[in-house]
């Protein structure tokens, strides 16, 4: 017994010292290494896109070795901002365009004199810019919302399922023959508030004119103006008419909302263009010919027209306390090159920030319709939101939905919110 | 009298009906979690709930290779081996100290280390990353050791000392007339003595650091735990919940293994940690 | 050694051993060296941070910027944040909740012992839920508990209307708060299991002797015998309640509607990440930590008691 315990024992111990000696000596580093972070490159279906990337740029950088580190979306942020503080981190991070890249331009490089020659080639740079006018990431993508709809549902409700609403009020009376067959109009997800962020973006694109778009984005349009407000009266408005399936505040709009319309429970959804809820994935659900699209009309206002709502996805950029900038910079502009675009859009179903690649031999119906929009695009106007913005939307759009809160009060306390993150 | 015994029988009988379907709950996310790693992903959306008739094992061959699970396995056995290892030590070393020894100042020391216990990791978030920084064990397996053993420390010096306290004197009395040194008092008396609180500390220790997101995640940023692979495995915005089910039954399976091994021990080893004679 | 026999031991134990120690005094720089690794990483990795987060929190730092002294000014806009207000609240229901965590494996526990039928079983498998992560927790309650999940069928089923569980204000902090105990019990259950099996067996035998009713005898004799047990319980419980739940909000709620679901744990990680205000989430995270410091003072008191300090 007593031989035991002395066995354990020393066991244990050698064990410990084992363990600590694998520790340490997993901290040799190899010669220049290029640490990439994001929240994509473990996906199956960008793999291709992310090993050719790495496999050129090896290639064509002999002793350098591209890191991918692929971190959980829920913690990203909070990562690259203990990263940031410390001043010291990855070389390469990816960004959401909009607010986050925005917010955080202070940490990146800018990239102005580097990217010269693809400024050309390469769309959706505004959302990366920072507000010196300087350029902070490379889009990777082009992301965007439109309506999808279920055409079966659309004959079964007696609607043409090639007509689609050109207005408030043909869209009003979509609803109404959907909800006479049966059928819920929408598929709404606002558990985390994205569904009302969707909304506002979709129904601002065409009903603002570019002044507005742009006094919005300074923060001076205000909530309370009579052309938000209306958006906002709509937002209730809508779950009043029963545009809506019920538990809207209860399901995530990733993925159940999608999800719902894949099964075909409802007509239509508010999606994306690129990465998910997109073309690709429901018509792999619904069968390609059975998926339609078209643009959110306004509530009013607007010339007529109807133009996408746009903006560059996603982007890579260099840290500044990167020790290899000008290799970094050499591989962000690998992640937008023509040739991995092009896989990036045939693999994972992303509509490409590069515009030299060839999409023609795409056979989706609705990818062909999508691709003709994006010569001509508005913009997203929830991108052009501060963060605390864009949170306090999600908390009153629930609200709303409740009915804890009224509209006039919902506005007064955005444009407090909106007032309080422009002083800053 | 046996009227009443009887009377008490059915009424336990009785009370064992909810108690049943409250054990069945429990069971359902593993049988849940399981069927749904058989099912592919367009099987699950279209079906979440129901049996996978056509069962595929690609999703466990896909996560434990493409999705790198094997890779990321190693890692978290040698950092929850070496940290509760590093754990068991240093925490008897202290509960001796501050439950037999007892010295100017134990009281204080126990104190803070009671203190600390209370600091939740969001708190202390950038500093400690910061400190790690500092200190250079970032992106290193021992750093991750390190950082586990200090997190964790709090609660099982607590449970040492409490154990020891507990233990008669008479038995370090003895040893010291022996002669014996306080070094190898500690070998040869506490360990021994101190084993059901060691294996309580070892399960609860090993369940921690296996399970632990966040700390791994600021820590070892190139390599890599289980449990990050895990949870990178939830997209921005889809969860293939197929793939994610087969990388949780790949990464639950050891607990559970243990968990049903040891599962006395730690009962044994927690009522003697925490009952106050 | 099983724990029986320890607390044997430990009831025979004379109190006369003193607060001294039996070493004499040489021993004492010894036994400041064993204690030495173990406040060295406590004082490095958790004061020395803690202390350093209370310096971010009077300044305006954003993760980037060196950051400038701003006085209390993040204290007064948290004063003045009713988002952090309502934290606040839910928090105070959270632990208003705090004795039904305790008692609902407090008696089952106590079933358990008293040999109701399965119970080998149910206590095996009572721990399952506590060994699985939040995500898949988190994942399968959402679809049990959406609005056209199963929970709601059943409802329907017996003629009753849906409630939207996790979508509604007044449910959705109960809904999560179910969810966690559901998934945590299996620990109390286990502490508590093994505290009872320290209750010496004649004392209910003497009491099922004396005609002594079920539940007289839990309540009479049981449960105090219990009690230092039930207080390390509590202890253990809430330090989780108020650092643990952050996986089962992320996936189940994201804090809402509204702020329904947000506690100060989920408001930290919102300001710091997404939000990039590392400064001002210190400032909520000192409140916090003053606010749990009161709630340590009372823990601190009994685990002193325990270990016999």
């Amino acid at each position: 017994m007593k031989a035991t315990n002395r066995t354990l024992r020393a066991g244990t111990m050698l064990a410990a010292a084992f363990t600590l000696a694998i520790g340490f000596a997993g901290t040799a580093s190899a010669d220049t290494t290029l640490t990439v972070w994001d929240w994509k490159n473990g996906d199956p279906v960008t793999a291709d896109y992310y090993a050719a990337v790495k496999k050129d740029f090896e290639a064509a950088h002999p002793g350098v070795t591209v890191k991918y580190v692929m971190q959980p979306h829920d913690q990203y942020y909070t990562l690259l901002g203990t990263a940031i503080s410390s001043g010291q981190g990855p070389d390469v991070v990816l960004l959401h365009g909009g607010s986050q890249a925005k917010e955080r331009v202070s940490a990146l490089t800018k990239l102005d004199d580097k990217v010269a020659d693809i400024k050309g080639t390469v769309a959706g740079w505004d959302e990366f810019t920072g507000a010196d006018g300087g350029l902070y990431a490379v889009p990777i993508s082009i992301q965007g919302f439109a309506v999808y709809y279920n055409k079966d549902l659309f004959a079964k409700a007696g609607l043409d399922p090639e007509k689609t609403p050109k207005s408030w009020a043909d869209l009003s009376a979509t609803a109404e023959a959907l909800k006479k067959a049966g059928v819920a109009p929408f598929a709404l997800g606002n558990k985390e508030g994205f569904g009302a962020d969707f909304f506002l973006s979709a129904v601002a694109a065409n009903g603002w004119t570019k002044a507005q778009q742009d006094a919005w984005t300074k923060g001076d349009l205000k909530w309370s103006s009579p052309e938000v407000k209306a958006i906002v009266q709509a937002w209730v408005d809508t779950k009043g008419a029963g545009w809506y399936a019920d538990g809207a505040n209860s399901t995530a709009k990733f993925m159940d909302e999608y999800e719902s319309f894949e099964r075909g429970e409802n007509a239509q959804t508010i999606g994306l263009i690129s990465d998910v809820a997109h073309w690709k994935e429901f018509d792999e659900f619904l069968g390609a010919d059975k998926v339609g699209v078209y643009v959110m009309p306004p509530i009013a206002g607007g010339d007529g027209s109807l133009k996408l709502p746009l903006a560059g996805g996603i982007g890579y950029g260099v840290t500044k306390f990167s020790p290899n900038q000008d290799l970094a910079a050499d591989l962000v502009k690998s992640f937008a090159d023509t040739d991995h675009m092009k896989i990036f859009f045939e693999t994972a179903g992303a509509i490409p920030a590069n515009t030299k690649v060839d999409t023609s031999d795409t056979k989706s119906p609705s990818a062909k319709v999508i691709l003709a929009w994006l010569s001509d695009g508005v913009p997203l106007a929830h991108n052009n939101m501060s963060t605390a913005e864009v949170e306090e939307w999600h908390r009153q759009s629930q609200l709303l939905f409740t009915g804890e809160t009224t509209v006039d009060k919902a506005v007064a306390r955005l444009d407090d919110v909106q007032a309080q993150s422009k002083k800053k | 009298m046996a009227a009443v015994e009887r009377k008490q029988k059915r009424v336990l009988w009785a009370i064992s009906i909810p108690m049943a379907i409250l054990a069945l709950s429990a069971v359902y996310p593993i049988f849940f979690t399981i069927n749904a790693a058989l099912k592919t992903r367009k099987g699950f959306v279209l079906d979440r709930f129901g049996l996978a008739t056509d069962p595929t094992f690609a999703n466990f061959s896909q996560a434990w290779n493409q999705s790198r699970l094997s890779e990321y396995f190693t890692n978290s056995v040698v950092v929850t081996i070496g940290a509760v290892l590093l754990l068991l030590l240093v925490s008897s070393l202290a509960g001796y100290a501050l439950a037999i020894l007892r010295f100017r100042g134990s009281k204080l020391i126990f104190t803070i280390i009671l203190v600390s216990l209370m600091i939740p990791v969001q708190v202390v978030l950038v500093p400690f990353y910061r400190t790690m920084i500092a200190l250079d064990l970032i992106n290193s397996r021992a750093g991750l050791i390190i950082a586990y053993t200090a997190f964790f420390l709090p609660f099982s010096v607590y449970l040492m000392t409490a154990f020891y306290a507990r233990l008669p004197r008479e038995l370090f009395e003895a040893a010291q007339i022996d002669g014996a040194g306080l070094v190898q008092v500690w070998w040869h008396i506490m360990l021994p003595m101190g084993k059901p609180a060691l294996i309580t500390l070892g399960i609860l220790n090993t369940l921690y650091c296996w399970n632990d997101l966040l700390i791994s995640l600021l820590v070892l940023q190139d390599q890599r735990t289980l449990m990050v692979g895990i949870a990178a495995l939830r997209g921005e915005y889809t969860t293939n919940v197929p793939l994610l089910a087969a990388g949780i039954c790949l990464a639950a399976a050891p607990i559970v293994i243990i968990y049903m091994i040891f599962q006395r021990q730690i009962v044994s080893g927690i009522a003697v940690g925490a009952v106050k004679g | 050694m099983t724990s029986t026999m320890i607390a044997k031991e430990t009831e025979s134990r004379q109190p006369t051993a003193g607060r001294r120690s039996i070493f004499g005094n040489n021993a004492h720089r010894l036994a400041y060296l064993f204690v030495l690794p173990a406040l060295v990483l406590v004082i490095l990795f958790r004061i020395v941070p803690l202390i350093w987060g209370l310096g971010y929190s009077f300044t305006d730092y954003n993760g980037m910027s060196t950051p400038t002294f701003v006085g209390v000014q993040n204290y007064v806009a948290i004063a003045h944040d009713p988002v952090f207000l309502d934290s606040l609240i839910n928090m105070l229901i959270l632990l208003a909740t705090l004795p039904i965590w305790i008692g609902l494996p407090l008696v089952l526990a106590i079933l358990i012992h008293q040999g109701v039928p399965g119970g080998k079983l149910f206590r095996a498998v009572y721990f399952f839920p506590a060994v699985l992560s939040s995500v898949i927790v988190g994942a399968i309650f959402n679809m049990l508990l959406r609005y056209d999940g199963s929970f709601n069928a059943a409802l329907k089923a017996m003629g009753f209307s849906a409630i939207d569980w996790l979508g509604n204000s007044n449910t959705a902090l109960f809904s999560l708060i179910a969810v966690q105990l559901w998934a945590t019990f299996g620990m109390s259950l286990l502490i508590f299991l093994a505290g009872l099996s320290t209750v010496p067996s004649d004392m209910l035998e003497a009491a099922k002797l004396d005609g002594a009713k079920l539940m007289q005898t839990w309540w009479y004799i049981v449960i105090p015998s219990i009690r230092p047990i039930i207080e390390f319980a509590a202890v253990v419980t809430t330090i989780g309640m108020l650092t643990s739940m952050f996986g089962l909000i992320y996936v189940l709620t994201a804090g809402g509607p509204g702020t329904a679901t947000t506690l100060p744990e989920f408001l930290i990680w919102l300001e710091q990440g997404k939000m990039n205000r590392p400064g001002y989430a210190s400032a909520i995270s000192m409140v916090l930590f003053l606010m749990m410091g009161g709630l340590a003072w009372i823990q601190i008191r009994i685990m002193s008691k325990n270990a016999d300090l």
